[in-house]
């Protein structure tokens, strides 16, 4: 089990930024709340043809934001195509969930990344 | 995109540190995160204690470094009544669920918990959530309550 944490200034929110990396999934948690917040679950399904699909859902939190489903959905596209087939389990406990915020979390994770 | 060689440095310093299970505790910024080990009858136990302002996640691991099953456990209202609710797994093996309702039983902290402790080990469980409330205890995480513990 490995594991990192950093601090991230995200739209001037100071962002906590954790990535932990287990034998069957990747957690990554962004946090400006001090909290958890949302929990998203991502992971591919291995189907019938080339192009692989990808399930995300929300598991806890809010259920009707679409950007954090985007975010969790890059993510898990990016771990695959790094080779890996774990899944991913993402929490993000942001004050908005603008395209910026969101963006600026994908990069800083794909940036420190533990696959 | 080429990264700066100073950068690199610290990275790898950070990721090897941290893959020693040794009471290792760090500081991620508003993020402190406590990793440590121990042997309970021939078999490995590993916690990850990460505490958030107002929240604590803990990863329970039984000799291998899987995920587990999440749960979601904190005080609610009326009269701090515990619940709880599985968030990832958890439908047969529900192990987790009773640790972590007695954990907030015993600290008063809103926690969300990862276990992959096997459901069939009362005594391993028992020692397991011993070890992690004296270790929440100890690192002064825990609430102080109003009225005594029962378990």
């Amino acid at each position: 089990m490995d594991f990192l944490g950093l601090t991230k200034c995200a739209q001037g929110n100071k962002t906590d930024v954790v990535l932990c990396s287990y034998d069957d999934h990747f957690l990554v948690i962004a946090t400006q709340i001090g909290a958890m917040g949302t929990i998203l679950h991502a992971r591919k399904e291995e189907g019938v043809s080339i192009e692989p699909t990808f399930n995300v859902s929300a598991v806890f939190g809010k259920r009707d934001e679409p950007m954090l489903l985007a975010c969790a959905r890059q993510l898990i596209q990016h771990i695959s195509i790094s080779g890996s087939s774990r899944s991913l389990v993402i929490s993000l406990g942001l004050k908005d969930h603008s395209a910026e915020t969101l963006k600026g979390v994908v990069s800083a994770v794909i940036e420190n990344r533990l696959w | 995109m080429a990264r700066e060689e100073p950068d690199v440095e610290a990275l790898n310093e950070a990721i090897s540190s941290a893959l020693v299970f040794n009471d290792e505790v760090k500081d991620g910024g508003g993020v402190q995160i406590t990793c440590f080990s121990e042997v309970v009858n021939d078999v490995a136990l590993h916690f990850q204690i990460l505490r958030l302002p107002k929240q604590i996640y803990v990863w329970m691991g039984c000799d291998s470094a899987k995920l587990g099953h999440i749960y979601a456990a904190a005080p609610t209202r009326p009269k701090d009544m515990i619940s709880v609710t599985s968030i990832l797994g958890g439908a047969s093996d529900n192990t987790g669920s009773g640790i972590a309702r007695r954990l907030v039983l015993k600290t008063g902290l809103n926690i969300i918990l990862a276990c992959n402790i096997p459901k069939n080990s009362p005594m391993l469980e028992a020692e397991a959530e011993k070890m992690l409330v004296q270790k929440l205890i100890q690192l002064g995480y825990t609430r102080a309550k109003a009225e005594g513990s029962s378990s």
